[in-house]
Order: C-alpha cells, then structure tokens, then sequence
C-alpha cells in the first residue's frame, strides 16, 4: 500500500475519464489518472534530458 | 552495387554518439580509400591525437546543407542528433557507431575536464538512459527514411577484430577498399579513453 494524497478535478471530466478507463480495460479510474499523469512526466523528463545532452554535446564542441 | 558506384551516387556518414569511435572510422574509410569530407578547423588535440575529421558546416545542416553537393562517394562525420537535420532527398550510407555507455561517459567526461568547458549536469546514470534512448530513436530515424541505409558497428568489435569489422563495411560499401589498410589504422592504445 503506497501513501496517497487526493486531488481536485473538475467532476465532468473526472465521469469521462471514468467511461474510458472501463473501455480501456483499466483496473479503476485512479489506475489510468495515474497512467497518464505518469506519462506526462516521463515526457517532460525526456525534453529535460534532451536539453542536457545538448548542453553536454555543445561543452564537448560537437554542436552550437 | 560496387564501390565505383556508391562513389558516384551516395554520401557516406560516419555517425554515433561522440567518443564512440567515429574518427577512427574515418581513418578507416581515409585508409580504404574513400576521400574524406573534414576542413581541420578542429585540430588534434589529447583528446583526439590524429585528430577529429569534422566539417563546421555539419553543425549547420538545417540551415545551410550546400556542403552535400559535393559529398557523393566522400565520407563524413554527422553526431546522431544531426542525422535528422539531413535532406532526405539524397542518398545515404551511415556506419552507426556504437560502444559501451560506460565508455562514452568516461571518455566524455575525461574531455569535458581537460577542456575546462561545462557539460550535462545529470548523474552518470540517467545521462546514460538519456543517450540510449537517442540512439534507440536515432535507429528508428534510420529505419523510417529510405534516404538512408546504414550498418551499426561495434568499437569494442573494431578493436577486437579490425580485419573482420573492416570486411563488413567494405561489404556495405560494396567492395574496393583496401581492408587491410583499414585494419592497420586501428590502434587498440589508443582506447585509454
């Protein structure tokens, strides 16, 4: 069991979320929540990334 | 397809992340016999001591990619985050470079601090996710577009076995190089970093 904390979402777009998870075949609507927050993160942790492979390739002399 | 003719009609990259062995395979190919696409603005240094085989006007590519008119049957070195910015309206062969992450970051660690010059600021580790995910897209990238045809050759295969590795891209060249002169540039001391 993992600590959780609740959040505030608009109830119309919580009921969507809720119909897609059941098509989607997801275990509840906090699983796909969590699915898409997790994969929201992960896209702004690669954009991160690729920045500082940038900033390393540009110390390394490779690109401008 | 001969060498003769790849000469006349495709442009060979040498390609991968930096510190993966591409200028020792464009002294392969120099060795070979494929003419060279470099301007030595960037010297030889501790890093590098045969030197760097680059073209400046590489980096300008999205901008300006007039320098390819006069690439065909030549070999030039491209990083992997510039492969995209290449006109897909021209041919390609790409040797994808590949070595070990640990190897990478060591050696661009190494050069990072003999230059005094500022690099990534991401722990060893996720740098390394970071990078692998790039060539993983950078394959992708080679995989979606029919402009390019490309063979991934393994440094730490080059050192182990010059002649065979040579062979393979004489092969996916088509033929005509001189392996053995290939083989000969390969100088496993020079591997510290």
């Amino acid at each position: 069991m993992f600590a959780s904390i609740k959040v505030k979402i608009d109830k119309a777009l919580y009921y969507r979320l809720a119909n897609v998870a059941k098509i989607g075949g997801y275990s509840s609507t906090d699983e796909l929540i969590t699915h898409i927050l997790e994969k929201e993160i992960s896209r702004f942790d690669e954009a991160e990334d690729d920045a500082e492979v940038r900033k390393q390739l540009r110390g390394l002399g490779y690109i401008e | 397809m001969g060498i003769q003719l790849v000469m006349y009609l495709e442009t060979i990259i040498v390609s991968g992340l930096p510190r993966s062995g591409t200028s020792m395979m464009m002294q392969m190919l120099e060795a070979g016999g494929i003419e060279l696409l470099t301007d030595g603005v960037r010297g030889a240094d501790e890093d590098n001591i045969r030197g760097y085989y680059e073209l400046e006007a590489v980096k300008h590519t999205r901008a300006d990619s007039s320098w390819l008119h006069k690439s065909a049957g030549k070999a030039v070195k491209v990083i992997h985050i510039l492969l995209p910015d290449l006109p897909v309206n021209r041919r390609y062969r790409v040797i994808l470079m590949r070595r070990s992450f640990e190897g990478i970051l060591a050696s661009q660690a190494a050069m990072l601090e003999r230059s005094g010059r500022e690099g990534s600021s991401l722990p060893p580790d996720r740098l390394a996710k970071a990078l692998e995910r790039q060539m993983h897209n950078t394959r992708s990238f080679l995989e979606d577009h029919s402009s390019f045809e490309f063979i991934e050759v393994e440094y730490e295969e080059v050192i182990a076995d010059p002649v065979g590795q040579a062979e393979q891209i004489n092969q996916f060249l088509g033929g005509g190089l001189d392996v053995q002169s290939m083989a000969a540039v390969v100088d496993p001391s020079l591997c510290r970093h």
